[in-house]
């Protein structure tokens, strides 16, 4: 055999333009090189022009009074600019929440008339989502803020139920439920009573497995709660010195020296990278020593060390602000964080306000102290309600739709009755289906609450639009909304992944 | 006899013959798993050589190493006299010398029959579209199937469809085809009709290299036959000495399963 | 089935896939007291329920009639400014362009109808219980709306003391909508009698096909235009505003273009057909395909905005260099096909693609003048050198490469000079077009750009190269983590300020990148799905046949994702239409734009918002309705569905 094989052992490397691994590798350089080359450029030229047109681009506009109103949110007349743009979040945040669970609720049960097998409520539901899906959603919202504009003035006596419940071409108003000083402390007490709850809940379910007697473990962890709810009512005072932790935390964190934490930063940066390598080469481990490394995998290293050691002459050299940053406002939500929990704050939790219609000038108008919502808050709220139910409802119907007839007829083969066969048997199945689009329409509609600049409720779309129409500054405004909707991006696929994993762990 | 002699007696109908395919020390790895280890072999030109062993044993692995569809990271190996390294240039030149025919088929089930055929001979060796399908509907001609050139894959049988793949690769002139068990996913009935035209393609005088079950025909057309298990190549041998009488345990043990 | 004799190959692949699938089967029809027993009545909860849904549906509908036909209605403000809607501003004077253009889709329409068609049939008993439930739903419309004020002799509604107003009895609004009576009366006794006519098995299965469905319908609707009178309305150039003049009918105006529109339409469709089963079919797909390429470019620039060609120019500049452009890369590119041509053509290639990068870097600096029209030129060329290699071979292919080259050419060159010249149309708005025209052009515009952008998201979405993965992803993500309002304020805003000094956008040029980026993003999520449908075995069948990567990716690995992803793409185009909507917000004259702000500001209809609203919702609808249900019907003859 050994006769046979070829004399050449020894590799030759052909060259460089031919050789896969770096034609590969080259290319893939060339074009980061270029990407970010191209935004280098654009971000210079933006720059430049900026400067040209004496609008430079930085955050100040924050922390100085905008001069503006808001139509709608906790603090109509914010005294910063990153109070009002704040306002402006917590007010999409409030549409996108309540927008979603009433959304969900409506498409659920659309989606499930749709599969009926009563022909009227089946037409009904495919009215319902296709007029619905097929008119663009800024379309709605106008048509119904031109709807609501046209109801009746708000006068002193409007109805229907005075002094609780108004509604009128201003709005709605109706009593609010707000925190009140005590608030953070009783938090406290409740966070103490839902651990409390949840080792009952495992004792109870461990209980229940073996004498097999029915112990309720969620009811009691449930009642549990509420037990420490209401002591916490009374007791939650004691828990005020929280607030001094949080007021020593903060003059710790501000004594950090900076010089050290920039180098933390950096040290981290090539420690990652370090890291990555060392993972990287032990996954390449055999039993029989290490494997051989693909040029790939020379390069992939290469790239983790060069990117590694960029980093921390990044942190090092180019922005050593960072660290001062970092430690100020570290120490400033330390700070917040211990007024919040102050010693000393003893009133009660949660307070209500209930409405009232006050009249400073000509015009009578809803005063501060009931729960309003504008028209633009009611025209934005049922435009994206409905539109996205119509959505919704189609995700569950193609859910159940995908759960095949055989699974129904198994279970009840296996003598389950139908309420079970549902819970334990479709339903895990049909929601591992339906979760990942569900996701993508919670994101969809948070995104498009942002209609709301063409009906004037003031959530962070129309309040930027406001802010850099006053102070110019465009880009910081808009990287700010950026940032924030890639936060909810972010925290909706977190929340949607997570149950999706334990989807499968029920499913199992 | 061991596994030098039956190289021999093989190598005495073929002694006058080049080298076609030569694999030296062979490595190949999965992350931390070793799918082959240190692969030695050599085909002549015109062999058949017939590949076998348990599941597992990284026949597919290897088959796939020699064009480059997987990449093997120890060892060489030469094809044609061309060396399998990351030159692009040689792995053009071998993709197009060295015809391959799957399990599955993997025919192209947007494209019509004639156009899988003449796919590759139109877009890689340039050749004019009515030279090319000339020749696609004389090798049509030849699987048994002139009449289904027209036709989508999805609407032939599993043997149909593999006879089809066949044309396609004999379709680039290959001077290497390569089996990975063609007839596996087949009904019985139909691997008849596939070992036919793959028998008669051997008669041919092309080089052949078949991962396959099919013992019978490992019999009746193969030069050798070689008998992996565990990434390495175990025994080597006529199909007269394979069946016969077996050297390695693991050889007889695999053996007694499968007849 | 109707044409089921004509067999072209796509059709054979679509029942390929449609094997072992048959048409989908009739319910059995049951006798009316059986069928409401067995849908609505089956049980104590279902009856229920059937009664809540119905005073629910009744409730509605009286809630919508009322509000339609309400005496505050102000439907004069729709029928005085559809013109306005349509098109904005456009001079009336010139609107023969508008119907030229309009005529040239509709014609390329039918000739695609034509050629594609295979519709299918509907059977005669499916029409009849359409037209039973409109006739059925149209007496219930009749019957809900509550009964008209009644106007005293100056015209005025009357108030009764309490300040309600005075309403006509039950029974003399029933009398008043005798007509609706009868229309009502009418359908469901055509509807019965069709469908006692094809009820016995024999004939139960009958079918007309759906394009004559298609064509009755339309030509009924167009007859309508001749005989009711639709409303009227004038716009009044000197004090530039609309208003209501009697006489002069929306169906006066528009019933001659509507009737060649439709002439215009079966013609082509004719042609289309008898194309169909010719030997040119291959020819006339082709073009009517690049037709709907270029047409939406050409209408828009050339037919509508009418350029004052300067003859002088063209033939010392334009021409020349078209010429030069179209003969010297066309001999450049037939010797780059040469079978003997090696390493060179890739060098060519390459200097040719670096030198036009090049050409486009020194334009943002300004380091040396060069016609636009070159520098697009020198880039086409170099891309058509890059795809060179694979011409090699017969004369027939490389003639193909350059007569291609020679096409492109021609018409870009005929572009770039008809939209640098200026128009002879004077606009009485800053913006050339506005209302529909708009919004269609807008997404038409973004559905061809961001779609080649998207497809190649995708595959760098789902490619070996690391990094390019990594910047597709970042890419798609980060911008499908924001809302399209956000990407069209930042566009339009902030693009000027990208721009080096000298370099200008127009705001709707802006507007459209912005908007195309975006739509790119998503579409590349559609692409994606299908491409990760392909199995491996493709790829590697395609590698073991020796296939280049371009070749595999073209010939054997996008045909098949784009055909999986065909329902996808569908569902963005629809929300691409309909997210057009928002130019409406960031300051251009969509329809919408016109329908919410435009009219409203009129003097003679002061605040009248939601009529026009409730149109732009119809239209809208109408529009997305008809893409998505011809998209189920195309998803269940390619099969798509079964998946
Ligand atoms: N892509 C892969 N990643 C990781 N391991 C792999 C991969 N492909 C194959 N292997 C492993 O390599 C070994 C050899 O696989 P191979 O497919 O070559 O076996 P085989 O001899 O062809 O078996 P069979 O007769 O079942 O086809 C197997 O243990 C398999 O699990
Ligand atoms: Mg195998």
């Amino acid at each position: 055999m050994a006769s046979t094989a070829p004399a050449s052992t020894h590799h030759e490397r052909p060259p460089l333009y031919r050789d896969v691994t770096v034609v590969k590798w080259v290319v893939q350089i060339i074009a980061l090189l270029l990407t970010l080359g191209a935004l280098w450029f654009l971000a210079n030229q933006a720059g430049d022009n900026l400067k040209a047109s004496n609008v430079p681009t930085d955050y100040d506009f924050l922390s100085v009074n905008p001069g503006i109103d808001l139509s709608s949110g906790i603090d109509t007349d914010p005294d910063t600019g990153g109070r009002a743009l704040w306002v402006g979040m917590v007010n999409t945040l409030r549409m996108a929440i309540a927008g979603i669970l009433v959304a969900t609720v409506i498409g659920v049960l659309i989606g499930l008339s749709r599969l009926s097998n009563n022909w009227l409520l089946k037409k009904l539901g495919t009215v319902f989502v296709e007029t619905l899906r097929n008119v663009p959603l800024l379309v709605q919202i106008l048509f119904y803020g031109a709807v609501f504009a046209s109801l009746d003035r708000v006068s002193l006596d409007v109805g229907p139920v005075n002094g609780w419940f108004h509604v009128s071409n201003k709005g709605l108003s109706m009593p609010r439920v707000h925190i009140a000083d005590g608030f953070y402390q009783w938090m406290i007490v409740i966070g103490i009573g839902l651990f409390a709850a949840n080792l009952l809940r495992k004792r109870r379910i461990a209980q229940q497995d073996l004498s097999g007697e029915e112990t309720y473990p969620i009811l009691s962890a449930f009642g549990l709660v509420v037990i420490f709810g209401a002591l916490g009512w009374f007791i939650h005072p004691i828990f005020g010195f929280v607030g001094n932790i949080f007021d020593g935390l903060s003059s710790v964190v501000s004594a950090v020296p900076e010089g050290a934490l920039q180098i933390l930063v950096a040290l981290l940066s090539v420690g990652t990278s370090v890291y990555w390598i060392r993972g990287f080469l032990n996954s390449r481990r055999t039993p029989a020593g290490l494997a051989k490394l693909t040029d790939d995998d020379y390069f992939r290293m290469i790239f983790a060390g060069v990117g590694g050691v960029l980093g921390a002459v990044f942190f090092l050299v180019l922005w050593p602000g960072l660290s001062s940053w970092m430690i100020n406002s570290g120490s400033d939500l330390f700070e917040v964080l211990g007024n919040k929990f102050g010693n000393g704050r003893s009133g009660r939790p949660v307070d209500v306000a209930l409405p009232d219609i006050v009249q400073v000038g000509k015009f009578p108008n809803y005063g501060p102290s009931g729960l309003n919502f504008s028209i633009g808050f009611a025209a934005v709220f049922f435009g994206v309600v409905f539109y996205t139910s119509a959505f919704i409802a189609e995700i569950v119907r193609g859910g159940i739709l995908a759960v095949p007839k055989g699974q129904t007829e198994a279970a009840a083969a296996l003598g389950l009755r139908r309420s079970t066969a549902l819970r334990r048997v479709i339903i895990p199945q049909a929601a591992r289906v339906m979760l990942p689009p569900l996701g993508n329409q919670y994101l969809n509609l948070t995104k498009n609450t942002s209609l709301a600049i063409a009906v004037g409720y003031s959530d962070i779309v129309q309040v930027g639009q406001t802010v850099y129409n006053q102070t110019g500054k465009t880009l910081p405004v808009v990287s700010i909304w950026m940032f924030f909707y890639l936060s909810c991006s972010l925290s909706i696929s977190v929340i949607v992944n997570f149950f999706n994993v334990r989807m499968r762990i029920v499913e199992r | 006899m061991s596994i030098d002699d039956a190289t021999t007696a093989a190598n005495d109908r073929l002694a006058d013959r080049d080298d076609m395919i030569v694999c030296v020390d062979v490595d190949k790895f999965y992350g931390d798993f070793q799918a082959l280890k240190g692969v030695t072999a050599t085909i002549k030109e015109g062999e058949v050589a017939v590949v076998c062993g348990p599941s597992g044993s990284g026949k597919s692995t290897w088959i796939r190493c020699i064009n480059r569809l997987e990449v093997h990271q120890g060892g060489d190996i030469v094809v044609d006299g061309i060396e399998l390294t990351n030159d692009l240039r040689n792995i053009e030149k071998i993709r197009s010398e060295v015809g391959m025919v799957f399990q599955q088929f993997n025919l192209f089930p947007h494209l019509t029959v004639l156009d899988n055929i003449t796919l590759a001979p139109i877009w890689v060796r340039k050749k004019p579209r009515a030279e090319a399908e000339g020749m696609a509907r004389a090798l049509l001609d030849r699987v048994g199937i002139p009449e289904q050139a027209e036709k989508f894959p999805g609407q032939l049988s599993g043997g149909q469809q593999q006879r089809v793949a066949i044309a396609r690769s004999l379709a680039m002139e290959p001077r290497v085809m390569l089996f990975d068990e063609p007839t596996s996913a087949l009904d019985p009935e139909m691997i008849k009709e596939v070992l036919d035209v793959m028998k008669e393609l051997a008669r041919s005088g092309i080089t052949m290299m078949v991962v396959t079950h099919e013992m019978g025909f490992a019999r009746e057309v193969a030069d050798r036959i070689m008998f992996m298990e565990g990434g390495e190549i175990v025994e080597v041998g006529t199909p007269e000495h394979f069946f016969t009488n077996p050297t390695e345990d693991r050889t007889k043990l695999f053996l007694s399963q499968i007849l | 089935m109707q044409d089921a004799n004509q067999v072209s190959a796509s059709e054979e692949f679509q029942r390929g896939l449609e094997e072992g699938q048959g048409s989908p089967h009739e319910a059995p029809s049951l006798p009316v007291g059986q069928w409401l027993r067995k849908n609505l009545f089956s049980n104590w909860a279902n009856g229920i329920l059937t009664l809540l849904g119905a005073l629910a549906a009744v409730v509605a509908l009286r809630g919508v009639l009322n509000f339609v036909f309400s005496e505050n209605r102000q439907w004069d403000a729709v029928r005085t400014n559809l013109r306005a809607l349509m098109t904005l501003s456009y001079p009336e004077s010139q609107y023969i362009r508008v119907w030229v253009a309009l005529g040239f889709v509709v014609g390329l329409a039918g000739l695609s109808a034509g050629i594609w068609a295979n519709w299918g049939g509907v059977s005669v008993r499916r029409i009849s219980t359409w037209l039973m439930g409109t006739g059925a739903l149209l007496a219930l419309c009749v019957i809900v709306r509550e009964p008209s004020v009644i106007l005293g002799s100056d015209g005025k509604v009357i108030r009764t003391v309490d300040g309600s107003l005075r309403r006509e009895s039950f029974m003399d609004a029933m009398a008043d909508r005798s007509t609706w009576w009868l229309a009502a009366v009418l359908l469901l006794a055509v509807g019965a009698a069709l469908w006692s006519r094809f009820s016995d098995p024999a004939r139960r299965r009958i079918e007309v096909s759906v394009t004559s469905v298609v064509f009755v319908g339309l030509g009924l609707a167009i007859l309508s235009l001749w005989i009711a009178p639709y409303g009227h309305y004038a716009y009044i150039s000197a004090t530039k505003s609309y208003v209501a003049e009697s006489g002069r009918t929306v169906a006066f105006s528009t019933k001659m273009p509507w009737t060649v529109m439709l002439i215009l339409l079966s013609g082509f469709f004719f042609v289309g057909r008898f194309f169909q089963r010719g030997r040119y079919l291959g020819l006339v797909k082709g073009s009517s395909n690049v037709l709907w390429l270029i047409s939406p470019l050409t209408l828009f620039w050339v037919v509508l905005r009418d350029p004052a060609l300067d003859y002088g120019h063209v033939i010392s500049t334009d021409l020349p260099m078209g010429l030069a452009f179209g003969l010297l890369g066309g001999a450049l590119l037939w010797g780059l096909t040469r079978s003997d041509i090696g390493e060179a053509g890739r060098i060519t290639a390459t200097v040719l693609l670096v030198f036009a990068v090049f050409n486009w870097v020194a334009a943002f600096f300004g380091w040396y003048p060069m016609l636009q029209k070159a520098r697009i030129s020198f880039l086409l060329l170099a891309l058509a050198a890059l795809l060179a290699p694979n011409f090699i071979g017969e004369v027939a292919k490389r003639r193909q490469l350059v007569l291609g080259w020679v096409g492109v050419t021609a018409l870009v060159h005929y572009l770039a000079t008809m939209i640098n010249t200026p128009s002879t149309v004077e606009l009485q708005s800053t913006e050339f077009l506005g209302g529909l025209g708009l919004t269609l052009f807008v997404a038409l515009i973004v559905v061809l750009l961001s779609f080649p952008l998207g497809v190649l998201l995708a595959l760098g979405r789902t490619s070996k190269f690391p990094i390019f993965r990594m910047l597709s992803t970042s890419y798609i993500e980060v911008i499908r983590g924001v809302p399209l309002i956000s990407v069209l304020i930042f566009f339009s805003v902030m693009v000027p300020l990208f721009l080096p000094d000298g370099m200008e956008l127009a705001e709707l040029a802006a507007v459209l990148t912005g908007y195309t980026l975006f739509s790119a993003a998503y579409l590349a999520e559609n692409v994606r799905g299908g491409l990760q449908s392909i199995t491996k075995g493709q790829y590697e069948a395609a590698d073991a046949i020796g296939l280049t990567s371009a070749q595999r990716t073209g010939f054997i690995v996008l045909p098949q994702a784009l055909t999986v992803s065909i329902p996808q793409l569908v569902g963005q185009v629809i929300s691409t239409f309909k997210e057009t909507s928002l130019l409406a917000i960031i300051g251009l004259f969509d329809f919408l734009r016109v329908a919410n702000s435009v009219i409203p500001a009129q003097s003679e209809f002061m605040g009248v918002k939601r009529e026009g609203i409730l149109l732009v919702a119809m239209i809208y609808f109408f529009f997305n309705f008809t893409i998505s249900k011809y998209s189920q019907r195309l998803e269940r003859r390619v099969g798509l569905g079964e998946r």
